[in-house]
């Protein structure tokens, strides 16, 4: 009995230390998570390149390009976020662009790099949502590798 | 939603930077010229023996092309040897049958390089060192399972450690962490100069090997989280073993991977050498992970905070194992130290020879840094654009990586012809960079026409020292960084001229001047 509880202390106290920092890390999984409150919600409606619009709840702090993910909407995002690609590129509506934090650097290298570059686009795996862009409209290029043109949906990794 | 909000007025109306709407009006005509030449047409498509290339000949193939006096080929002269085949053959040229190695096509246009990157899939092949392999992936299978690295790995157990570790290492707000670090690093190698120059201001033939110190205790601050003091005027024994197995192993890769490869029949002398050079850097780098993670054990939960260092943060993704940070670490060490070293001196060699540009890059360090004690942070790092310009002016003229490649993982239409699964397509972008088709006046060294707002319309494949996509170099983040931080840092200090013979520069088989790179710093007042 005894030992057991010494086992379970152990296990919770280890679970503390490495779990929550674990679960963190990882990779889209936040945006697994429903809102959890009202307050929370930042809905976010998607136009796809056929024009078909869907709107879904986001929540405060999710990666535009993670959420796109759950609802299986068409962004890509080939290097998981680590900005070495652009297969993420999406426009942004232009009444929320100036709401965004400015592209950095290394962003804009990038989007120089995308197919079919306009005024207002960004890569996905940069917004992170805010209470402020509730409402954003986000448009699907033609098409993020000039290949797909044609047709072919690549899978999101 | 009306669709107006995505119309050109409404944008207009907006605040938005002019400098950056400038540029993206610019580069988006041609940006969609480029996309708007769709490849996948029905245009008649020739096979893949129809590519044009050098002849092989019966039996010995391609590879005596290679050897010395008969062939007309010098290893260290590919450059010379690329822009040859080019002018000969046209922008797809295929050599095939070299002994031991698969068939490659070497691709002289930006617009075909880009095809292949963006047709990528998941788990793009990138062709590297045939040694590094066998040594991960048979000698000291043992150690490295399926985690592998990401050097000379490929497939499944590549993505696997890939996704693990890219997140961080390639975020630059992570790397920005490390400003500080760097910077104090770059400091110490000034005193060093200071200390190792002779009176008429000139450093030692060999200064080579000083900047490879100062690569490897900034790298090591980064992968290790600890100063090997390598720029310290007494050398602790660990860390002169590691310096040392550093050199003997990039002073013998080389002949394995370029020479005859005999060490894959028999154990040859350079191959000895090699791996016990790889060995020892193995279990110092491990040593010194243990360490941390003894340390970070102790410690308490405080490693969820936003500074935590990249050790940390890998680390994290498997508290018990430290092989992950260990196999990480020494793929750093592995490739990141002699490359941003080369980067470094061709830098210093072509500030050397262009003084009107040192002289605009030392006024924009001082109107930004008044005083030779602010620190840099990330805003001083953002302002200073001629810098950037500098860096990858040299980048274009002098790529530190020749070329680039991928193994074809699906059959691909390149340039008209078919070719088939399993070729090396060898990217020639220093042949590309070099030309005037992609860059005005190519042969002359102007940083100024990187900057926004004279930006060229060039195509954006034609410079990509670092590649592009999945497989990205992965120390882009800090090579950059340590690179802009340690120049910055020379350029403040010293007015660097090179007095002697110009230099020529060679396939080593990183491309650099060849010769002794003994600069003049002397003291700025």
């Amino acid at each position: 009995m005894r030992f057991k509880y010494i086992v379970s202390c152990f296990h919770a106290s280890w679970k503390k230390r490495y779990f929550h920092v674990t679960n963190k890390n990882k990779i889209g999984e936040y945006e697994l998570q429903n809102p959890k409150s009202e307050e929370e919600v930042v809905n976010v409606t998607f136009i796809d390149k056929n024009n078909n619009k869907f709107t879904v709840k986001g929540k405060i702090g999710d990666n535009l390009l993670y959420l796109a993910h759950r609802y299986n909407v068409d962004l890509e995002g080939a290097c998981e976020a680590s900005l070495a690609c652009t297969t993420c590129h999406c426009y942004v509506s232009f009444d929320y662009l100036q709401k965004l934090k400015e592209p950095n650097e290394e962003e804009e290298d990038l989007l120089d790099m995308a197919p079919f570059l306009k005024e207002n686009s960004r890569l996905g795996c940069q917004i992170i949502l805010t209470k402020e862009l509730d409402g954003i409209v986000i448009m699907l290029p033609l098409a993020t590798r000039n290949f797909y043109v044609d047709g072919h949906k690549p899978k999101p990794h | 939603m009306n669709s107006n909000c995505f119309s050109r007025n409404n944008f207009i109306a907006l605040k938005f930077s002019s400098l950056m709407f400038n540029k993206r009006l610019r580069i988006l005509n041609l940006n969609n010229k480029r996309t708007s030449k769709s490849s996948a047409d029905d245009r008649y498509i020739r096979g893949y023996n129809e590519i044009p290339g050098p002849k092989a000949l019966p039996l010995i193939g391609n590879s005596w092309r290679f050897l010395p006096v008969i062939g007309q080929h010098r290893i260290e002269k590919i450059d010379v040897m690329s822009k040859q085949l080019r002018e000969q053959y046209g922008d797809i040229v295929k050599v095939d049958k070299i002994l031991s190695r698969p068939d490659m096509v070497l691709l002289f246009d930006a617009e075909q390089i880009e095809k292949v990157f963006r047709n990528e899939d998941t788990l793009p092949f990138r062709p590297s060192m045939s040694s590094l392999n066998y040594y991960k992936h048979v000698l000291r299978k043992d150690f490295f399972g399926d985690e592998g690295g990401v050097i000379a790995v490929h497939g499944e157990n590549w993505l696997k450690f890939r996704t693990k570790v890219q997140q961080p290492i390639l975020q630059p707000q992570i790397a920005k962490l490390y400003i500080n670090v760097i910077e104090e690093t770059a400091e110490l190698f000034v005193s060093r100069i200071r200390k190792i120059r002779r009176k008429n201001n000139e450093v030692g033939e060999n200064f080579l090997n000083d900047i490879h110190l100062w690569s490897l205790e900034s790298i090591a601050q980064i992968a290790l989280d600890i100063k090997l003091g390598c720029l310290d005027d007494a050398v602790r024994k660990d860390t002169e073993i590691l310096i040392a197995a550093i050199h003997t192993f990039f002073a013998n890769v080389a002949i394995l991977e370029f020479k005859v490869p005999f060490w894959k029949i028999f154990n040859t002398r350079t191959w000895k050498k090699c791996i016990t050079a790889l060995d020892t850097m193995r279990n110092v780098t491990m040593k010194y992970i243990t360490q941390a993670l003894e340390k970070k054990l102790i410690q308490t939960n405080n490693s969820s905070n936003e500074n935590a260092s990249l050790l940390q943060r890998i680390l994290e993704l498997d508290p018990k194992n430290p092989k992950l940070a260990t196999i990480l670490a020494l793929d750093m060490f592995l490739v990141g130290i002699d490359t941003t070293s080369a980067a470094v001196a061709s830098i210093l060699y072509q500030l050397s020879q262009h003084q009107d540009k040192q002289h605009i890059l030392f006024n924009e360090i001082c109107s930004i840094l008044p005083n030779r004690n602010d620190k840099l942070t990330t805003k001083e790092l953002q302002r200073l654009i001629y810098l950037k310009a500098f860096i990858k002016e040299t980048f274009r003229m002098y790529p530190v990586v020749l070329g680039n490649g991928r193994c074809l993982t699906k059959e691909m239409e390149i340039c008209g012809y078919q070719v088939p699964k399993g070729v090396h397509v060898i990217f020639q972008h220093y042949v590309i960079s070099n030309s005037e088709h992609y860059f005005k006046n190519a042969n002359k060294f102007e940083p100024e026409r990187w900057l926004k707002h004279n930006k060229e319309q060039t195509h954006a494949f034609a410079s990509l020292p670092f590649g592009f996509g999945k497989r990205m170099c992965l120390g882009r983040r800090f090579a950059e960084l340590e690179i802009q931080i340690l120049i910055a840092k020379l350029v403040q200090n010293f007015h660097i001229e090179y007095t002697r013979q110009p230099l020529e520069y060679e396939v080593q088989p990183l491309y650099l001047p060849k010769g002794p790179l003994s600069f003049t710093f002397s003291d700025r007042t």
